[in-house]
């Protein structure tokens, strides 16, 4: 008895949540990481960029700062045969570059200054000058021994005093972008850490969705085979059903009316006999009597299209013995009959099956195939009975198939008979129906 | 098969055989031209001497520079070459530098003592040649390790010792590269002089690689020094005018220069090449004074902002637009510097899109020169390469000690490609090569190559220009002579105008790595019969048009009076 199936609640909404929350992580994430690579971005490129090339410009006032410190080296030495004012153009060269190079280096620096600090190399960078050119004037003048006193009281100390003053700022620069590299890794280290736990999130809002989605398949598997059990159980009653009620139709037809039928001819005739040769009513009593036979024969062949009472009563070879020229004569198509092997007797159930799928099969030569010839083979094998029913007319389509009841209630049928039956397409196109059926095939009801 | 026809299939078979080798080689884009050594041939028996005995002197190891000149005014070039000498207390000989002259059929003649230059006790580094006093004949300046020497030609092909009456005695240096010019267009040549180190025997700093061996020492070890320009009194005396013209720069460490009109004012202006220092480009304030644009220009540091190991240094209108760009030769693994003007008074180093920084990269160049080696119009690029390290081999695989020259073939477009191993066997040979200069020797109307190399004889290369069925490529070659600007028109510019295509030339003197070229011009035709237009601007600003001169010819030009035929060819 199958089991009943009971409504189950439809796993897509979960499904959709499930969905939605991994939507959200990844755009959620996604933002997240858009945000961190700005803020890398704007570290690198905006500061540690700004960074690096304010330290380049402090390095070009450095290598100034040393360049004075080398020609003041020289001056004192005096082993040039040049006056002191010669290295005034070196000087300016120097000074040009060196006031270039701060001006570019106030323009990118980064870090902040104090108040002292501008002031201190303000003024400090103002006294150089000052002294170097009043260091030129007394050499202008001829004076180069002061000149040179300048140079070693003032030039040097005030030099040195940059020269510091610079390196201090490098200094900073170094610390600042030691800073800078520290909160570019805790950017990265956030990052990872978030990597993590959106991998973690995912992962798990994935595994939960998959075992919903698993269970979810495996109950609506098991609904579909209940119900599957269930259109079964009723096709096999209906047809049971059917054929109950043809077979009690059929034997009513021919029990009932045939007797009745009979009983009128057999009447009408002994009127007819009591009736005088040449009376007119002896020709309508014949009249009347020839239409009793003709309805008689009428409801016979009914009562045998219903239900074959030869099926009951002499098996299904002999049935089909004398259904296919009956339906050679009816519709006008020829029907090869063969039969092979040695015959062993059917169930009077599973008779009926397969005398109803080869009926069914003949119908659907008759209106589907637009052939005018069709063939139908009955092999008694040693384990089975194979039944074909072939036509090489127009064949039919998959969705045919699964529009036509009547091939449903061919499969079922063969369900019914433990059998199996397949539709096939012949090389010389048309419709196969191979019907087998086992041997030893149950009694069911029919 | 008769014996006529065996005969000929024999002859056919030997034909073949002897043949393959031409198709091999025919099978290589042949050059118009051939440079063949022809040292042994012309008498050139010059050997440099560094005066090496183990001390690792710096100064041994970067000489030494040659030059062509026409010191006998016959109009054919002869040979100077530079030597070192003995240091103080390592006496092995007299070694001495070497003129020769020019005998006009393809060899020389040391003349060397009857010129009276074989003066002893003369460390030599690099050469300049001028006609300093105007008098139709070259002088010769050298520049040595310690005082440096002025030789003024007396005209009758002697020389006399001018050092001290001209002014020039009492400096000691470490002179390198020298160039002639007339910086304020008086009409009289001055001289500049580079200076590379403060350095000399008794301050002599130990370097070592290993710390137990002495190696020679790179520039960083000692201070710089200023280089030199002397003003030309007119009276054969000269004025140190370093430290008020504003080339005096203490810093400087300087081993090239060369002539050029940077901002084509007409006014001479000066390209320095420093080792291990910013290059320094002088520009003409007209005025007696200059002022240091390189850093501006462009032509001071590489791309990279890195002070190379500058050598040598040559300029020229090698892209045919009017301007002149520059190449400096650099340490290896730095390249060759090749500036193009850009514009503005800029340039750019187009080394690398040029064609020619790939190939110079594994190259330590010295002297470079550019001429139109196969006369199509389009000035080729020459270097002379070799490393200061003999040991070099060991520490870099793929840097040897004796390198390769590399001649540079101008494609056009700013294009040029490696022709070295095309030049001809001889030519591509390794050298340790040092100075490089370029002339006519042989007036066949196209230029022929000196090299010089250290501790090592020096090499004279012709050129033979091949005939590929149109005949050969062809030449006009203009000897300039000043009257009111300097004899020797230097600083002066030519252009020549033939089927669209402007030429220009400068005159000028130094140039290279310790060298001089010769000073007549070689304007390089392809197959042009003539040249539309020459256009001749002399240093002193007046310019002079001649048209439709032929090709083929030399010509002398003198200022005022026109052009004529050269006697000879």
């Amino acid at each position: 008895m199958p089991r009943p199936v009971q409504p189950q609640r439809s796993p897509t909404a979960a499904l959709l949540l499930g969905l939605i929350l991994t939507l959200a992580a990844v755009v959620a994430y996604s933002s997240y990481i858009i945000w961190q690579i700005k803020g890398l971005r704007q570290l690198q490129s905006d500061l540690a960029g700004r960074n690096r090339k304010d330290s380049l410009q402090l390095l070009r006032v450095q290598n100034d700062l040393n360049s004075l410190a080398l020609a003041m080296r020289d001056m004192l030495d005096a082993d040039e045969p040049y006056p002191l004012s010669a290295w005034a153009t070196q000087f300016q060269r120097i000074r040009a570059d060196l006031d270039d190079a701060l001006r570019r280096e106030e323009q990118v620096a980064l870090v902040e200054r104090s108040p002292e600090q501008r002031e201190f190399l303000r003024s400090s960078l103002a006294q150089f000058w000052d002294a170097a050119d009043r260091t030129f004037a007394l050499a202008q003048n001829g004076k180069q021994d002061e000149a040179r006193a300048e140079i070693r009281v003032s030039l040097q100390a005030r030099q040195a005093a940059l020269s510091t003053a610079v390196a201090r700022l490098l200094v900073q620069n170094n610390e600042y972008e030691e800073q800078v590299a520290a909160r570019t890794a805790g950017i990265y280290d956030r990052v990872q850490r978030q990597v993590y736990v959106f991998l973690a999130a995912t992962l798990t809002v994935i595994v939960l969705t998959s075992l919903y989605l698993i269970h979810s398949n495996r109950r609506l598997f098991a609904q579909l085979a209940a119900l599957s059990e269930q259109r079964s159980d009723l096709a096999q009653k209906l047809i049971a059903t059917q054929e109950s009620t043809l077979r009690y139709i059929s034997r009513e037809l021919h029990d009932e009316f045939g007797q009745v039928l009979t009983a009128v001819g057999s009447m009408l005739g002994r009127a007819e006999k009591h009736t005088p040769a040449d009376s007119p009513l002896r020709a309508d009593l014949r009249e009347v009597r020839e239409i009793a036979q003709n309805t008689l024969n009428t409801v016979r062949s009914l009562s045998q299209a219903l239900h074959p009472v030869m099926l009951d009563e002499a098996g299904l070879e002999a049935t089909l013995d004398w259904y296919l020229p009956t339906v050679e004569r009816q519709t006008g198509i020829a029907v090869s009959y063969e039969k092979s092997g040695d015959a062993f007797p059917l169930s009077g159930a599973t008779a009926v099956h397969v005398y109803r799928i080869v009926q069914e099969a003949l119908n659907n030569v008759t209106r589907h195939s637009g052939s005018k010839q069709a063939w139908v083979r009955m092999r008694f094998l040693p384990h089975s009975l194979d039944v074909e029913i072939e036509d090489h007319g127009a064949g039919f389509a998959p969705s045919q198939v699964r529009q036509g009841i009547g091939l449903v209630a061919m499969r079922e049928r063969a369900q019914l008979v433990n059998g199996s039956i397949e539709f096939l397409h012949p090389a010389n196109r048309g419709t196969l129906v191979r019907l087998r059926v086992p041997k030893e095939a149950p009694e069911l009801n029919g | 098969m008769n014996r006529r026809s065996f005969l000929t299939g024999l002859s056919g078979i030997a034909a073949a055989a002897t043949l393959r080798p031409r198709l091999l080689w025919a099978a290589q884009p042949q050059l118009p031209f051939r440079l063949t050594d022809v040292t042994a041939s012309a008498g050139l028996r010059f050997r440099h001497y560094s005066g090496a005995f183990g001390g690792k002197f710096l100064p041994e190891a970067l000489g030494s520079g040659c030059a062509f000149l026409d010191y006998d005014a016959d109009g054919w070039q002869d040979i100077l070459l530079v030597n070192g000498t003995d240091w103080p207390g390592h006496d092995s000989g007299r070694p001495t530098l070497q003129l020769y002259r020019n005998n006009r059929n393809g060899t020389f003649s040391d003349v060397t003592h009857a010129a009276g230059l074989d003066a002893p006790g003369i460390y030599g580094m690099g050469v300049a040649v001028g006609d300093y006093n105007n008098d139709g004949f070259p002088d010769i300046l050298i520049t040595c390790v310690g005082q440096n020497r002025l030789f003024r030609n007396t005209g009758k092909g002697t020389f006399v010792d001018a050092t001290k009456s001209s002014g020039l005695a009492n400096r000691q240096a470490f002179s390198t590269s020298a160039l002639w010019f007339d910086y304020d267009r008086d009409g009289r040549l001055d001289l500049f002089v580079c200076n590379y180190v403060k350095w000399s025997p008794e301050h002599d700093v130990f370097c070592s690689l290993d710390g137990k061996h002495k190696s020679y020492c790179t520039p960083e070890a000692y201070r710089g020094q200023t280089c030199w320009l002397f003003h030309n009194r007119g009276d054969g005396t000269f004025e140190d005018v370093t430290a008020t013209s504003g080339i005096f720069d203490s810093s400087s460490k300087s081993l090239g220069v060369a002539l050029l009109d940077y901002d084509q004012d007409g006014w001479p202006d000066l390209i320095v090449a420093n080792d291990t220092q910013p290059n320094k480009l002088y520009r003409n304030n007209r005025n007696g004074t200059f002022k240091e644009v390189a850093v501006d220009a462009g032509v001071a540091f590489s791309t990279d902002g890195k002070a190379r190991a500058g050598m040598g240094v040559d300029t020229a209108d090698f892209t045919n637009s009017g301007a002149q760009g520059i190449a400096i030769t650099n340490f290896d693994n730095e390249m060759l510097g090749l500036y193009r003007p850009s514009g503005k008074g800029a340039y750019d180093d187009v080394a690398i899109a040029a064609g020619v920084g790939a190939p110079t990269k594994s190259m330590l160049g010295f002297g470079c020169v550019f001429a139109d080696f196969d006369l199509d119009g389009s000035l080729d690029l020459a270097i002379a390469n070799g490393h200061i390290d003999d040991t070099v081999r060991n520490i870099r695989g793929n840097v040897g000690y004796a390198q390769p020259p590399q001649l540079f073939l101008n494609q056009g477009k700013g294009m040029f490609r490696d022709a070295t191993s095309e030049a001809g066997p001889d030519f591509s040979q390794p050298k340790v090569g040092r100075g490089l200069a370029y002339a006519d020797f042989d007036r066949d109307g196209d230029v022929d190559l000196l090299r010089t190399t250290n501790n090592g004889p020096a090499y004279l290369f012709r050129n033979d220009q091949r005939s590929n069925g149109q005949g050969a490529n062809q030449s006009i070659r203009l000897r300039l002579v000043g009257t009111q600007s300097n004899r020797d028109a230097i600083g002066a510019v030519v252009r020549l105008e033939s089927g669209g295509i402007t030429q220009s030339r400068l005159v000028k003197s130094g140039c290279s790595y310790l060298s001089q070229s010769e000073l007549p011009l070689t304007f390089g035709m392809g197959k042009k019969d003539q040249a539309d237009r020459i256009v001749v601007q002399w240093p002193n600003g007046r310019t002079e048009e001649f048209r439709n001169v032929k090709a083929g010819k030399s010509y002398e030009c003198t200022e005022g009076k026109g052009i004529v035929l050269q006697s000879g060819r």
